[in-house]
């Protein structure tokens, strides 16, 4: 049997071999079969963005007037570089988004791929199906780019897989492409609903978004020729005239606390576990979320919700709220801003001293007593983090709570912003479930309503942004004192880093370093 | 028969002294104030501390063991020769001690060739058995290597608590210290004993059946066929137990959990080699060709679960465990890639009355590395030699020169040492997934998704290593002085190599043929030997000169960069691999120029107009503006150090008078700089060595060492981490004594018993362990100290009989 085998030796043929537990690119992307898996990797990209560096939803947080870099007091000075967007606060901190700025190209590669061999594919004559798996690819990428370009405006715009050192593109650039992703998305995506998906409802609060931000932050009348403010308003109002969402809480008067699992649960009445009155994920208001899973490991899967630990109590929990890192403590501007009655308030914030909580801040840098009650991990009455009591590896890579891009609360907001007819009945069906009475829809009174209704969802900064950098500066600047370690400390963020920042933020200097010099430091970050 | 064995201690031949308690709080204490805090502790605080906790001491083993024995039986008759031997070697390991590393084999070899039909064939084969015990701990880069968290972690961190169990730094977890509840210094910390304990219970064994068995056939004169059949068998089985623990915050295991593996895999090699050997008038030519195929195959198996019923490594089966959620279980099994080599060769020889040589080779040599098209690679080389001593023009010099030869070679070798299918783009199906249903969670309601994980080289080919040499060999005075000379020239062209890739590219980087690498050099190697009655000496000394170059990059800007995230958490670049027209891995950074004493010297260092370093503080390191352009950044990098020795030196001595022999042997290199990071920069609560003591802490205090900060201000990449790494080591004194004579029975040839030291003496100026570091964190990187398991110095007694 041996010498048979090396018979065959004399044979060029011998030394041909192919790999057994990997596929590759060669006999892959042939089938509808490959398609699904090429575009479920594609999903798989969405979790990865966020898993190390400083997450997106975290980092906007940060930038915001909501909160304070925090993080504990024996921590490195890397939070409080973003916050107060000031290099010299942690000059050593050159590469903090590093993880983040891969993890994007990796994801934005999947897409390019699958787009690029979306002809080899044996479609058998599904075009529907086809159409489906290409709205999905490339919302998947425009949300990807709109991510970069709010982070770092001005990336390299790929959107053909390639090796070349590529320089960074013009804003518009980016933006036309994202605009074309989208709008492709908004006519083919599928017209119904399915948990973790995106469909073409998704695509057009997107592009809302988009709009929005664009138009805002750089003063123009459109988005780069592409669409205009009617056709926007029109994608907005065909979301709601779907059908399909509704606001949570509305209807029983309950307001907004079952959105969220902290403001939802409660020791149950054995104290051995947590009721709950959540609404549960993908509920009727989730136009597009980021799933997460338990099923997070140190092996490669990385399904878990990686920075919701930062937003956690620091190493202390008070059921049902879990410990983390406190990361974004909450200011007490914010706190006390909600307008009497706002039963939101007590659904987004959580009051240390307020609900009688004995925390010990000895190793929390940047206490104000207020912290995140929307996205934080939960913990039993005994004191478990919830996530490990039901066999995640830990707690810090172990949560699984969805981050919700999108609710149908912001396109209401967004079509009244937009002027739609109906702006005030949308307007006060937003503040009616907040347990609050009618105001003139104008636009102060929506940019205002909007700081309330999605504090700490990641959107807070970029509103602020959208309404002129001169305007963000002022809100943002800060000149107040904390408690470090439980020591009364100045925190002062200054309006000149930021205009001098434009609001952008650092590109890694190892990938300037590898690009030897072809792309180019931020202004204010060099 | 023979039977040798030895039997020594190993310790650690120079420890690091890192900072104790008072003088680790006086440190902490001035790198708060220098950042614009209050210090921690007052000074009345600081005279009250004990040593605190010495973690080098706590980590490394004192008189770990290692031993050696075997028995051999070697005889034969005119049919048959034969050699078998036993043998078993145990080595304890200097960190950590026989718990946690520790090595065992136990080894037969039986070697045996018979002749048949009147020797016209003989037959023959050559087999190893062993069977490996073996337990260690990791080395590597700063993540895992157990020993870092000796450098870093901080003298106030206790050992034990008051219950003796490894102290649990977390705050509010109830732990007691000498009474009182434990409050942590440093929440990041945590007990580097411990979690060596705790992450490196494991028993891993593996055998391995090694040999060959051949015939050769003689059916005329002067044609030989030979024919090898070589076997390489071996199989693994491990087993790990990983407790629960929880030592800091950052620092914890939740649930235990047991891992089994088992692997197995054979190699196999067919030699097909015919010689034919002739003369003509004393031109002695011989002719040779052949071919040889190896294939090697094998496969792996995983699993790891968690809750074991008897939570210890005794018990740390899969049976013993009870989950059943996904979320908790790992389970893996593959094929090894498969390898297969295929060659095919031939060589003429030719000399005439052994004075003039000449050789010439030619192999072709295929591997299934390479995608087809480049599989093969074709090898020739050269080489003559001219014995001059034999000339009859040399015959007056026959009494004092007895032999001179010159020689010169050219030739090629290929080298294929790279994973399986690196020129495809594999789709990776293995933790993609993503979940797409409502439940809050759920472990097995994952969708299994693909993508393109690695980018695709198709033209990968084979690396060529090419050498010429010239050289000569010389005795003379009877063969008491001798003398070799070489003077070489190798080039790596192709050389294989995996280079970073730019972020956009989206995907891994593929393997890629990346340049040519040139080793230019003299290798020079002196000997004496002589006897005066009983008295027999020899002294031998030899030196290497070699400068190392790349000559050719060819990526878009002639650099293969390095490796970032390596000297401490999330640093930046600090070397190049390969840069035409430097060596290789040389260290890339800013130049310093000592340090700013106070701030008119910072006002001062002016170029272009402006303030070169305008937010340095008086204590700071002065970087070098090498383009005079008043601002310090990446333009102003250039080299700082190279790994490698530009000599490499080493010298023997040694005597015997009757029965007693000694010997002496020494090795060392000059010309290279090690980079050294202990500390993890990062971590403002991290140690020091007491290097730091010399910092600056005042005006002329120190023009090397910057002041201590917070922050890592002063730990860019730059000088500040590259020391000389010259050394000369003494490492072999042997001192020995036969006893046979004294013994005197027919039967005994040797009875010696000996006493040797290893790794005597070192001569250095580097201050770290061992300023021998081979590692490198990646192929084409080197002499990299990020605390490397040190090379212990062994002092051992011995024997040999021979009967």
């Amino acid at each position: 049997m041996v010498f048979t085998a090396f018979l065959s030796a004399c044979s060029s043929s011998f030394l041909d071999s192919e790999p057994i537990t990997l596929l590759t690119d060669v006999n892959f992307y042939k089938t509808k079969k490959d398609a699904e898996s090429a575009i479920v990797g594609c999903y798989d990209g969405l979790q990865i963005i966020y898993s190390d560096g400083i997450a997106f939803p975290v980092a906007s947080e940060v930038f915001s007037d909501n909160t304070f870099g925090g993080t504990g007091n024996t921590d490195g000075l890397g939070y409080q570089q973003i916050d107060e967007f000031d290099l010299l606060r942690s000059p050593s901190d050159l590469n903090q988004f590093e993880p983040n700025w891969k993890n994007y190209y990796r994801a934005i590669y999947r897409v390019n791929v699958l787009l690029s061999k979306m002809d080899q594919i044996d479609w058998e004559g599904d075009t529907d199906y086809r159409n489906s798996v290409e709205s999905q690819a490339r919302f998947l990428r425009a949300y990807f780019y709109f991510d970069m370009v709010r982070l770092w405006e001005k990336v390299p715009l790929i959107i053909e897989p390639t090796r070349e050192n590529i320089p960074q593109s013009e804003p518009d650039a980016i933006y036309a492409q994202i605009a074309d992703d989208l709008l492709f998305a908004s006519e083919y995506g599928d017209a119904g609903k399915s948990p973790g998906r995106v469909n073409r409802w998704a695509a057009k609060a997107l592009l809302a978004r988009v709009y929005l931000f664009y138009t805002g932050y750089y003063g123009e009348d459109d988005l780069v020729g592409k669409v205009n403010q009617n056709q926007v308003l029109q994608g907005l109002e065909d979301i709601i005239a779907s059908g399909l969402y509704d606001l949570v809480g509305y209807d029983d008067g309950n307001g907004f606390k079952d959105l969220w699992p902290a403001a939802s649960s409660w020791p149950n009445e054995k104290g051995d576990g947590l009721e709950t009155s959540y609404v549960g994920k993908d509920n009727k208001e989730t136009v597009f979320s980021i799933k997460y899973n338990i099923t997070s490991d140190y092996d490669g899967n990385i399904d878990g919700n990686h920075w919701l630990v930062m937003l956690g109590l620091r190493e202390q929990s008070f059921c049902p709220y879990g410990k983390g890192w406190g990361a974004c403590t909450v200011s007490p501007k914010l706190y006390n801003a909600f307008e009497s009655g706002d039963l939101r308030r007590n659904s987004s914030i959580i009051g240390i001293v307020e609900e009688g909580l004995n925390f010990n801040n000895a190793g929390q840098r940047e206490y104000t007593g207020y912290s995140n009650k929307k996205y934080t991990p939960l913990s039993l009455p005994d004191g478990r983090d919830v996530a490990e009591a039901n066999n995640a590896v830990n707690f810090m890579i172990g949560q699984y709570q969805d981050y919700v891009v999108i609710r149908y609360a912001d396109v209401l907001l967004m079509a009244a912003e937009l002027g739609s007819p109906n702006a005030q009945i949308y307007f006060d069906k937003v503040r009616k479930r907040a347990g609050l009475t009618s105001k003139p829809a104008n636009h102060n009174n929506i940019m205002a309503e909007r700081r309330f209704e999605f504090a700490f969802e990641g959107i807070r900064y970029w509103d602020l942004l959208r309404q002129g950098l001169e305007v963000a500066a002022n809100t943002i600047a800060e000149s107040t004192t904390v408690l470090n370690g439980g020591v009364e400390t100045n925190k002062v963020i200054k309006k000149e880093n930021i205009i001098k920042t434009r609001g952008f933020q650092m590109i890694p200097y190892n990938q300037i370093t590898l690009s030897g010099g072809v792309l180019k430091q931020n202004q204010g970050w060099e | 028969m023979t039977f040798d064995a030895y039997y020594g201690v190993q310790n650690v031949a120079r420890k690091i002294d890192m900072l104790n308690a008072r003088e680790y709080a006086v440190i902490m204490n001035e790198a708060a104030i220098n950042n614009g805090k209050a210090p921690y502790f007052a000074i009345g605080e600081i005279t009250q501390m004990g040593e605190g906790t010495n973690w080098i001491d706590e980590m490394l083993y004192d008189n770990a063991i290692t031993q050696n024995y075997s028995l051999g039986v070697s005889g034969g008759s005119e049919k048959t020769i034969y050699s078998m031997s036993l043998g078993y070697t145990g080595q304890e390991g200097i960190v950590g001690g026989p718990d946690y590393s520790n090595y065992n084999r136990y080894s037969f070899r039986i070697n045996s060739e018979h002749n048949l039909y009147n020797n016209i064939v003989k037959v023959g084969e050559n087999l190893t058995f062993s069977y490996i015990k073996r337990n260690g701990i990791s080395v590597g880069n700063q993540y895992n290597n157990t020993l870092r968290g000796a450098f870093n972690t901080s003298p106030f961190l206790p050992m034990y608590d008051d219950d003796g169990n490894f102290l649990n730094n977390s705050r509010d977890a109830g732990v007691i210290y000498q009474g009182k509840e434990w409050v942590p210094w440093y929440d990041g910390e945590s007990n580097p004993y411990a979690s060596m304990v705790y992450n490196n219970q494991n028993r891993n064994n593996n055998q391995k059946l090694f040999g060959n068995v051949y015939v050769q056939v003689n059916p005329i004169k002067g044609l030989t066929y030979k024919s090898i059949l070589g076997v390489d068998f071996y199989t693994g089985e491990g087993r790990a137990f990983l407790p629960s623990y929880t030592l800091s915050m950052y620092a914890q295991r939740l649930n235990d959990e047991a891992s089994q593996s088992l692997s197995k895999g054979l190699a196999l090699t067919w030699d097909n080699v015919a010689t034919y050997e002739f003369s003509v008038d004393h031109h002695d030519i011989s002719v040779m060709g052949g071919m040889s195929a190896y294939r090697n195959k094998g496969s792996s198996m995983y699993t790891r679960n968690a809750k074991l019923v008897i939570a210890d490594l005794r018990h740390a089966y899969i049976d013993n465990t009870l989950n059943t959620d996904f979320s908790l279980l790992d389970i893996s099994g593959a094929p090894f890639d498969e390898s297969k080599l295929l060659s095919y060769f031939g060589r003429v020889s030719y000399n005439y009355l052994e004075k003039y040589l000449f050789n010439a080779t030619f192999r072709a040599d295929g591997s299934s590395r390479f995608a087809k098209g480049n599989r093969w690679g074709y090898f020739p080389s050269v080489s003559a030699g001219w014995v001059m001593s034999s000339e009859s023009f040399m015959s007056k010099t026959q009494n004092w020169l007895d032999f001179l030869k010159l020689r010169v070679s050219w030739g090629q070798v290929g080298n294929q040492n790279i994973g399986a299918w690196q020129y495809l783009a594999p789709i990776q199906t293995a933790n993609v997934n993503y979940y797409f249903g409502s439940a809050d969670f759920d472990a097995s309601g994952n969708t299994p998704g693909a993508y393109p994980s690695r980018l695709a080289n198709e033209d990968l080919k084979w690396e060529t290593s090419e050498q010429f040499n010239i050289g000569f060999d010389a005795r003379f005075l009877a063969g008491r002085l001798g003398f070799n000379f070489d003077w070489y020239k190798k080039t790596t062209k192709d050389w294989l190599i995996e280079a970073p890739i730019l972020a956009t590219a989206g995907a891994d980087a593929p393997y890629i043929n990346g340049g040519n690498v040139k080793n230019t050099g003299v290798e020079l190697n002196v000997d004496w030997n002589d006897q005066t009655g009983n008295f027999k000496y020899f002294v031998n000394a030899n030196v290497s000169f070699n400068s190392n170059k790349v000559t050719e990059v060819p990526t878009s800007d002639g650099i293969v960069h390095g490796l970032t995230n390596m000297l401490y958490a999330n640093s930046p670049e600090f070397y190049h691999r390969a840069r035409t027209g430097y060596p290789i891995g040389y260290f890339y950074g800013w130049q310093t120029d000592g340090v700013f004493q106070n701030e008119s010297e910072i006002l001062n260092y002016k170029n272009n107009g402006k303030v070169v370093q305008p937010n340095a503080k008086p204590g700071d390191l002065k970087y070098i503006d090498q383009n005079q352009d008043g601002v310090i950044n990446e333009a102003d990098k250039t080299m700082i150090g190279d790994p490698n020795p530009d000599v490499i030196f080493g010298f023997s001595a040694g005597f015997t008078f009757k029965n007693f022999d000694f010997s002496l042997a020494a090795n060392g290199v000059a010309g290279n700089q090690i980079c050294q990071s202990y500390r993890d920069h990062s971590n403002a609560y991290a140690n020091y060595t007491d290097e730091i003591l010399g910092r600056w802490h005042g005006e002329g205090t120190s023009n090397t060492i910057p002041r201590v900060t917070e922050t890592n201000i002063n730990y860019l990449p730059s000088d500040i981490f590259i020391k000389s790494g010259d050394f000369l080591r003494i490492n072999n004194i042997t001192v020995g004594y036969d006893f046979s004579r004294m013994i005197n029975k027919s039967f005994l040839n040797q009875f010696r018993i000996y006493a040797s030291v290893q790794n005597a003496f070192t001569f250095t100026k580097y201050n770290g362990m061992d300023p021998e570091i081979g590692y490198g964190v990646e192929n084409g990187s080197s002499g990299i100290d990020l605390g490397y398991y040190p090379r212990p110095r062994i002092m051992l007694i011995g024997v040999n009989v021979k009967f």
